[in-house]
């Protein structure tokens, strides 16, 4: 791969999803796309366009039918299950609409818990990071929380910082603020966009949220599976 | 990896939060410990006492001289042979082993096995005293060799046993209560063969076995020689082994050494052992069965905690844990929830049996003769932790498969 390759996180070349289950849907055609590090995109589109399905595959948990993808610098396609699995733990980090904190552990630990995952020490060395993360989004006084004791914002912010844990190279967020009323949407949006500017991450997000949308630095439109639009904002932020 | 962090710290922390199921486990584990253990005990007790009542005072291997086999005309196969070898008359007198002494000598040294060898004049007969009259099994014997098979001298209610002198006795309290005779009584002894002679008895014992207490009477081996009329011979050479179950195989191997018959107690009590094999393996059955049930049991509460994660397991799995950590940390619940099980188990499977160990009967003796040994306790752990281990297998499995893209989609 040439040099310019590694200036992006990830690279789509030709990406075809098709569902094949008695009837034949084809949900992304001929996807070609990339990701710079350090960059914020939101992907928009009408309900059903593949937004999730794209994300998906970008963040390895779906496989395309056909086309190219390269996550940090590697081709992916061939991957075993387990080897899709490390890429994930060491590259990318996720973010839900739902929060999917495990029930059984304090704020902290869930968001320690991508590098308790990694093992050979990962949780000692970045403790104090992650510390320093919830902190940032305003959870200093609640490490020792059960999630359930926290409120839907609190909880998707800990999921936020746990997306950021493992340091990944690319954040992948579907929805992060779909469960969550305006304006805590707004406070948990801020602070994504914050984070990256901290911690160098590149975000490819999912948002109804024109609003939202056009604060990041780039948007993807997808229609019928197509990208219809891929529109730079860098003069809207001002960098 | 069983060593793996991630793995122990959910697992540990699922077996606290989910408390119910994990009681649950820990419970059904518990009680199938706790009846292997007290089953175990109890039969393993019962069949000790069983075989002690029949093997205690007996010796566990029998020396006799070897029957002579009766040749007769119609076993030979060849035409024409009128004379097939001696037939021996069938002798009132009793076949005797004239060279006891030598091989006395020669067993002791001949079997790492063999503890301890008695010869013995033995024979039925009668006891008399006045116009009462008993039938025994009239047994002379060494007294120092012959407390070896069964210990006399221990259990004596009065007088000698070791140094009985010639023309004295030493019977059991049962027989001597029929009798109606006591420490320095003259009692009369005719032996089958005819022979009469008159006895003091120099003791009284209580031994516990019913063979030995109600009708054998021990004398000198000198004085039943001559009451028997075999001279300096003996009839029998007792053998005393280490583990009695060797028995069989110590006369196996002794066949071909020695020239004369060896009867190993477990041949003469083939159908005791088989009722008491048959009553093992019944217990292994229902115990089998037990643990069959409880391994069922966490198979399938491992499989509703799995069930009720599987959303867990997808974001860990999407957040980059491999199939062998989730499998790790079912497999780890299963056998912790299983370790536990036979922890609680084992308090409850040794309390229980040292408690019903415990119950006697109006006259002290212990109704429920329970032992409890290292091997069924550690045969029950084992078990039970590898069928904890074993039965959480399948709901591992199933977890590890778990595919995170649907819970994401699910939701
Ligand atoms: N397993 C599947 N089998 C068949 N079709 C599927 C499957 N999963 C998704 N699809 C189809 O793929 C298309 C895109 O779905 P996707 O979830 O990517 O849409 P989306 O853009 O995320 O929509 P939304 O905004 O509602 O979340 C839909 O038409 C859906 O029906
Ligand atoms: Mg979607």
């Amino acid at each position: 791969m040439g040099t310019e390759g590694l200036a992006h996180v990830v690279r789509l070349c030709g990406i075809n999803k098709v569902y094949e289950n008695g009837v034949t849907t084809h949900v992304l055609h001929d996807i070609d796309l990339e990701i710079a590090a350090g960059e914020f995109v939101t992907v928009q589109g009408a309900s059903g366009s593949g937004k999730s399905t794209l994300l998906n595959i970008i963040g390895l948990l779906d496989t395309a039918s056909c086309g190219e993808l390269w996550v940090a610098a590697r081709e992916v396609r061939g991957l075993s299950e387990d080897e899709r699995a490390l890429t994930r733990r060491d590259f990318l980090g996720f973010i839900f609409q739902s929060h999917y904190l495990l029930p059984e552990f304090t704020v902290l630990e869930n968001a320690l818990m991508p590098l308790r995952i990694r093992g050979g020490g990962a949780e000692a060395r970045r403790r104090e990071r992650v510390i320093g993360l919830l902190e940032e989004v305003g959870l200093g006084d609640r490490l020792g929380f059960r999630p359930r004791e926290l409120s839907g914002g609190q909880q998707q912010r800990v999921a936020i910082v746990r997306a950021l844990a493992n340091e990944p190279v690319l954040v992948l967020a579907d929805e992060p603020t779909g469960n969550l009323d305006q304006k805590t949407g707004r406070l948990v949006f801020e602070l994504m966009l914050r984070l990256k500017e901290v911690s160098g991450t590149a975000f490819l997000m999912v948002s109804h949220d024109e609003r939202l949308a056009r604060e990041t630095d780039r948007v993807v439109q997808l229609v019928d599976g197509r990208i219809a639009d891929d529109r730079e904002q860098a003069s809207l932020r001002g960098n | 990896m069983f060593f793996d962090h991630f793995a122990w710290s959910i697992a540990l922390r699922g077996l606290q939060y989910n408390k119910g199921q994990t009681l649950l486990s820990v419970g059904v584990v518990a009680i199938s410990v706790t009846l292997i253990i007290f089953l175990g005990s109890l039969i393993g007790g019962l069949q000790a006492r069983i075989i002690d009542n029949v093997t205690g005072a007996i010796a566990h291997i029998d020396v006799t001289p070897a029957e002579r086999e009766i040749l007769a005309l119609w076993q030979f196969e060849q035409p024409g042979v009128l004379y097939g070898g001696q037939r021996e008359a069938i002798q009132p007198r009793q076949a005797t082993i004239e060279d006891w002494s030598v091989w006395v000598d020669r067993l002791e040294l001949s079997h790492p096995q063999i503890l301890a060898v008695s010869p013995t004049v033995e024979g039925q007969g009668f006891v008399s005293r006045g116009a009462r009259r008993e039938a025994v099994r009239l047994v002379g014997m060494i007294p120092r060799r012959h407390n070896a098979i069964v210990d006399v001298e221990s259990d004596l209610v009065s007088g000698r046993f070791f140094d009985l002198d010639s023309a004295e006795i030493a019977m059991g309290r049962p027989l001597a209560e029929e009798l109606g005779v006591g420490q320095g009584d003259r009692v009369r002894l005719v032996s089958a063969t005819g022979n009469i002679a008159d006895f003091t008895v120099a003791g009284v014992f209580e031994t516990g076995y019913q063979g030995v207490d109600s009708v054998t009477i021990f004398l000198p081996l000198r004085d039943a020689q001559s009451l028997f009329g075999v001279g300096s011979a003996v009839t029998n050479i007792g053998l005393k082994l280490e583990r009695i179950f060797e028995a069989d195989r110590v006369a196996t191997s002794l066949e071909g050494q020695v020239p004369y018959e060896l009867t190993s107690w477990m041949a003469d009590n083939e159908r005791m052992l088989s009722a008491l094999r048959a009553q093992s393996q019944s217990s292994t059955l229902i115990l089998v069965f037990t643990t069959i049930a409880a391994g069922f049991a966490i198979a399938s509460i491992l499989i509703m905690l799995v069930v009720s994660k599987l959303r867990e397991v997808g974001i860990l799995k999407a957040m980059g844990a491999t199939r062998r950590q989730i499998t790790t940390i079912f497999a780890l619940e299963g056998t912790l929830m299983a370790s536990l099980g036979a922890l609680a188990g084992t308090v409850l499977g040794v309390g229980l049996s040292l408690l019903v160990a415990q119950v006697r009967a109006g006259d002290d003796r212990q109704v429920f003769p329970i032992e409890v040994t290292v091997e069924v306790v550690i045969t029950a752990i084992v078990v039970a932790v590898t069928v904890g281990f074993v039965a959480s297998l399948y709901p591992a499995r199933r977890a590890a498969k778990v595919d995170p893209i649907e819970v994401i989609r699910g939701n």
